[in-house]
């Protein structure tokens, strides 16, 4: 015998219980920032079908309230809501208290709630003629059902008959969505502009830079974008956006929301294993991904000087990236505004490889290739930067080919930021260790380039513990703790260094 | 137990017909007056006072639209002038499964559909056995039910099965009559948890903080016009129950300092008591939230956190954590006990709106208190942490690190052990950076200087610090607005 799901369209439509309620279907106003997933790397993109940041969301909405004791509704609110986060202001009164209200309305909460009441059974035999008879629901959802009809106790949906159940009307309480509530209590019916402010889970931003260079060159063109991402299912017409930059702590763990589990009538009469003692809870399956239709990419002339640029802001010890004009955040989309408009920035090309000493001998080793930007106005720059993906393009004829591909932390004014877009092939670095005593070895590294124009080259020479270099071929510097060799490589030249180490007893 | 016959059909159907007409009544509870006592760990005490009419002698009574997560062990009933014979708690669920095995040897009705007309014929048989399929017998003949396109009807529900879990009772009645029976039991699928809505304004140095307790009922049963009364504290957990985490090793959090005042609220035991005013439904699956705190005005402070494990160089500047501190003392505080729970702080945008900031769980925390809130990393206030040189300090001196005494033959004799003392130097840089437009006061915590030995010393700093126990050292460094400072510790340790 087929299962089949029963489907909500047989509810007839019924009044709720009549009450003091009131409903505010949506916001006049609505403002809308989004932070980034507070796990996700800034290398890391954006993943479209679960977005793992959030976003707070601040509504004004006109409402009616009643003299005396009443709930208000808020629909229209995301779905991603985190209830213990909502914030009511504006009611003289003030609220009592709020509901998030999760009981959803689906087939078999419906027919749970509907136990022990009449429904009708809508019945199809074999030859496909239908009639309907009234019958008790007489068993809760689990397993399948047991109705009552004239006929006695029997099991729907077995025999040849599929059989519907059609319910009399909607039970209180059920919800389409989840539902924000509140209870009121006000002296004299009053209308009020109340703002709800709230934390809602499924979105996310990010940002990207795009730096066009040319070889071997110390300036490029920089532009940067601003991606962000609604995952709800409700969207925000005309809404303020925007995004913060920096790291807030936030440790929720999303929930899954409580899947509704599907109703499935069944016929299967063999012995099923007795019930364990112990009622264990039974587990939904993970609910499936949800579909992101519809994406949607704006901003498509990218590498023009766009019109609109997101305004930064200072916020606290966070940096707030405001669309300065309403914009509509729409439900399952992604949406890009300019972060900063084309600009020159002076920055560093840099081949990097070290020299570990007491790692292995001999073998060549690739250079890491870095882009190094100083974050300050003199340069092109600073402003504060928020962590994001980098692009590095070269102009070929008329395409800009990507080079290289990196990412960078937060960076504030002032600060110099390093981004490893990826190895060359060109530019390589060996090195040996030769012993001359007990307490003293011998150094010696080669740096090739085989490029068609010289590139700068930095070698950290990372010591064992308490070792000093003593006598080096060429001066080196310091940095992050260890001596740095920095040097031009010629194009397709090579240079090498030599310095003695002494070790400690 | 109650038999549904058949018989009892005509007056179900009247009551059908007057459904029909429109919506659900409200659905009838068999609750009473409910109470419900709600602690932090998935646990609440329900006691139901329900109004029964009990007859005299020995009776079954069913006690529906109990708690679906019933602890059943903990279940107790009073009923005055009665005593409880026995408790049954029934998990064996009417299911098409379990309604055909307990149906076998049972007469049943039989009704075939042909498929060819689509003609229905009923014929009496019983259910001779349901192993693999179901095998029925009419009159003379044995058939497998699957094959026989054909249903069962059954004259009356088999005993024992439920709808639900249902909790039911044998109770001995001295006299028949109507009497308050007091039912409880302790339940799961409860919890509550404080919420905390912060407006922090660094510039004034005030902090406005509401506080809502947020009550979760995922027990399957809604409790309409219940009292309600929440523990702050957890029972029965085995301690490390503070509503927080607790750290694993060292505290790598800016640290408060816990308070002595009693907060003016009702106590169980150590714990605070918040009842809740007036009867409130609790629904199933549902979240309610119920403001118990209001304060305006508490004074608060922004400071900068940063803690550096042993011997760690950063190729990238790290930023601090942003700190909020403040108290819930009588004086210049919120002025109460603070229940477990979350605290999330908003910060007011250029333009006058509310925009979060961060967030921060506290535990339960005794009025008096000074909490630090950690609630993001600062975008603008960073350090990099350079080991800039290790160096091995030999020295000739030698050092007894061990003694033993050893008795031998009656004699004592004393042992030492000589190892060579050695240290090693490490030079810490710490490049401290203040892109905000205001100085700002930091904390740099170098930690991991304790490995055991006990004798780790830093021999010279550029700026003053303080061990705040063996193994950290704490420096309290100002940078100017747009500046940046440079910090030098050098360390001797064994290692």
């Amino acid at each position: 015998m087929r299962p089949i799901v029963l489907g909500a369209a047989l509810m007839a439509a019924a009044p709720l219980a009549a009450q003091q309620v009131v409903t505010s279907s949506g916001p006049a106003r609505v403002a809308v920032t989004i932070y980034r997933a507070p796990d996700r790397g800034a290398a890391d993109a954006i993943n479209p079908a679960w977005l793992g940041g959030y976003a707070l969301i601040s509504e004004e909405r006109e409402v009616a309230i009643p003299a005396g004791d009443a709930t208000i509704r808020f629909e229209g609110v995301a779905a991603g809501m985190l209830a213990e986060t909502a914030l009511v202001e504006g009611l003289g009164a003030g609220v009592s208290e709020k509901n998030l209200d999760a009981e959803l309305l689906s087939p078999r909460n419906l027919y749970a709630r509907a136990f022990g009441r009449p429904v009708t059974l809508r019945r199809t035999d074999a030859k496909g003629h239908t009639r309907e008879e009234p019958a008790i629901i007489r068993s809760a959802p689990d397993g399948a059902a047991i109705v009552q009809t004239k006929a006695g106790f029997e099991i729907a949906n077995c025999g040849g008959l599929k059989d519907a159940i059609a319910y009399e009307g909607l039970p209180e309480g059920l919800n389409a969505r989840p539902t924000l509530s509140i209870a009121t209590h006000a002296a004299s019916a009053q209308k009020a502009r109340v703002r709800l402010t709230y934390l809602a889970w499924g979105f996310d931003w990010q940002a990207h830079y795009v730096v066009k260079l040319a070889p071997g060159a110390q300036a490029a063109e920089m532009t940067a974008w601003v991606t962000l991402a609604n995952g709800d299912t409700t969207g925000f017409a005309q809404a303020q956006a925007a995004v913060v930059g920096g790291k807030p702590k936030f440790e929720e763990s999303r929930e899954e929301p409580e899947e509704a589990q599907d109703l499935v009538l069944h016929c299967r009469l063999s012995p099923v294993p007795p019930p364990l003692n112990e009622a264990a809870p039974v587990f939904a399956p993970p609910a499936p991904v949800a579909m992101m239709a519809d994406i949607m990419v704006t901003g498509s002339k990218r590498m023009m000087a766009p019109p609109v640029v997101v305004k930064e802001e200072v916020l606290g010890d966070l940096r707030l990236y405001r669309v300065p004009m309403p914009t509509n955040v729409t439900a399952h989309s992604q949406k890009q505004v300019a972060l900063m408009a084309a600009r020159r920035v002076k920055l560093g090309l840099i081949h990097r490889a070290d020299v570990d000493v007491g790692a292995e001998d001999g073998e060549s080793q690739q250079a890491r290739i870095r882009l190094r930007m100083a974050n300050r106005k003199a340069d092109g720059l600073g402003l504060a930067l928020p962590a994001g993906g980098v692009a590095v393009v070269q102009q070929v004829g008329a395409a800009a080919l990507p080079v290289g591909e990196g990412a960078m932390e937060d960076k504030a004014v002032g600060e110099t930021a390093n981004v490893e877009i990826g190895t060359s092939p060109q530019v390589r670095l060996e090195s040996r260790t030769r012993r001359i005593n007990d307490r003293v070895e011998m150094i010696t590294a080669t740096a090739r380039n085989a490029n068609r124009w010289p590139v700068h080259f930095e070698s950290q020479q990372l010591l064992p513990d308490g070792a000093r270099v003593i006598s080096a071929s060429a001066k080196l510097g310091r940095q992050d703790g260890h001596p740095l060799w920095a040097v031009t490589i010629p194009a397709g030249g090579k240079v090498s260094l030599s310095y003695r180490l002494q070790l400690p007893r | 137990m109650m038999k549904r016959r058949a018989a009892n059909w005509a007056p179900l159907l009247l009551g059908a017909m007057t459904y029909a007409s429109g919506a659900y009544a409200a659905p009838v509870n068999a609750q009473g007056q409910v109470a419900i006592t709600i602690y932090n760990n998935d646990l609440a005490l329900v006691q139901d006072v329900r109004q029964l009419d009990l007859p005299k002698g020995r009776a079954l009574t069913d006690f529906a639209d109990v708690s679906a997560q019933i602890r059943p062990e903990t279940v107790t009933i009073a009923a005055p002038g009665a005593a409880v014979v026995e408790q049954n708690f029934d998990y064996d669920l009417l299911s098409p499964e379990r309604l055909v095995d307990k149906g076998v040897g049972q007469p049943v009705t039989i009704i075939r559909t042909n498929r060819a007309t689509g003609v229905e014929t009923t014929e009496r048989g019983t259910i001779l056995a349901n192993n693999n399929g179901t095998l029925v017998q009419i009159g003379n003949r044995i058939e497998v039910l699957g094959d026989m396109d054909a249903r069962l009807v059954f004259d009356q529900l088999p005993e024992g099965l439920k709808a639900r879990p249902t909790l039911s009772v044998t109770l001995d009645a001295a006299q028949g009559g109507r009497r308050p029976v007091t039912l409880s039991y302790l339940s799961r699928g409860f919890s509550w948890k404080a919420d905390y809505v912060a407006m922090f304004d660094e510039k004034a140095g005030k902090l406005d903080v509401q506080g809502w307790v947020t009550l979760n009922n995922t027990s399957g049963t809604t409790y309409p016009a219940a009292k309600l009364l929440l523990v702050a504290g957890a029972v029965g957990d085995g301690g490390g129950g503070d509503g927080a985490e607790q750290p694993r090793f060292r505290p790598t959090r800016p640290a408060g300092i816990v308070g002595t005042q009693a907060a003016a609220r009702e106590q169980v035991g150590d714990f605070y008591l918040y009842p809740i005013a007036n009867p409130t439904t609790l629904a199933q699956a549902q979240q309610k939230q119920v403001s118990f705190l209001d304060v305006k005005g508490a004074s608060a402070t922004k400071s900068y956190w940063y803690r550096n494990a042993w011997a760690a160089t950063s190729d990238e500047a790290q930023s601090f954590a942003s700190v909020i501190n403040f108290s819930n003392a009588r004086e210049g505080g919120l002025g109460d006990a603070l229940p477990a729970g979350t605290v999330r702080v908003y910060t007011r945008d250029a333009s006058g709106a509310p925009q979060f900031v961060g967030e921060d769980n506290i535990g339960h925390t005794p009025m008096g208190s000074t909490l630090a809130l950690k609630t993001g990393e600062a975008f603008d206030v960073k350090i990099q942490p350079t080991v800039e040189k290790r160096e091995k300090i030999d020295g000739a001196e030698w050092e007894r690190v061990a003694q033993y005494r050893i008795t031998r033959d009656g004699k004592a004799e004393t042992v030492s052990v000589d190892a060579p003392k050695a240290y090693w130097r490490t030079h810490m840089a710490y490049r401290l950076t203040n892109a905000r437009a205001v100085p700002v006061t930091v904390e740099v915590v170098q930690a991991g200087l304790d490995r055991g030995w006990h004798d780790t010393r830093v021999s010279a700093e550029s700026a003053k610090g303080e061990m705040r126990n063996a193994d950290e050292r704490v420096w309290k460094i100002t940078i100017p607005a747009q500046g940046s400072v440079n910090l030098t510790a050098q360390i001797d340790a064994r290692y």
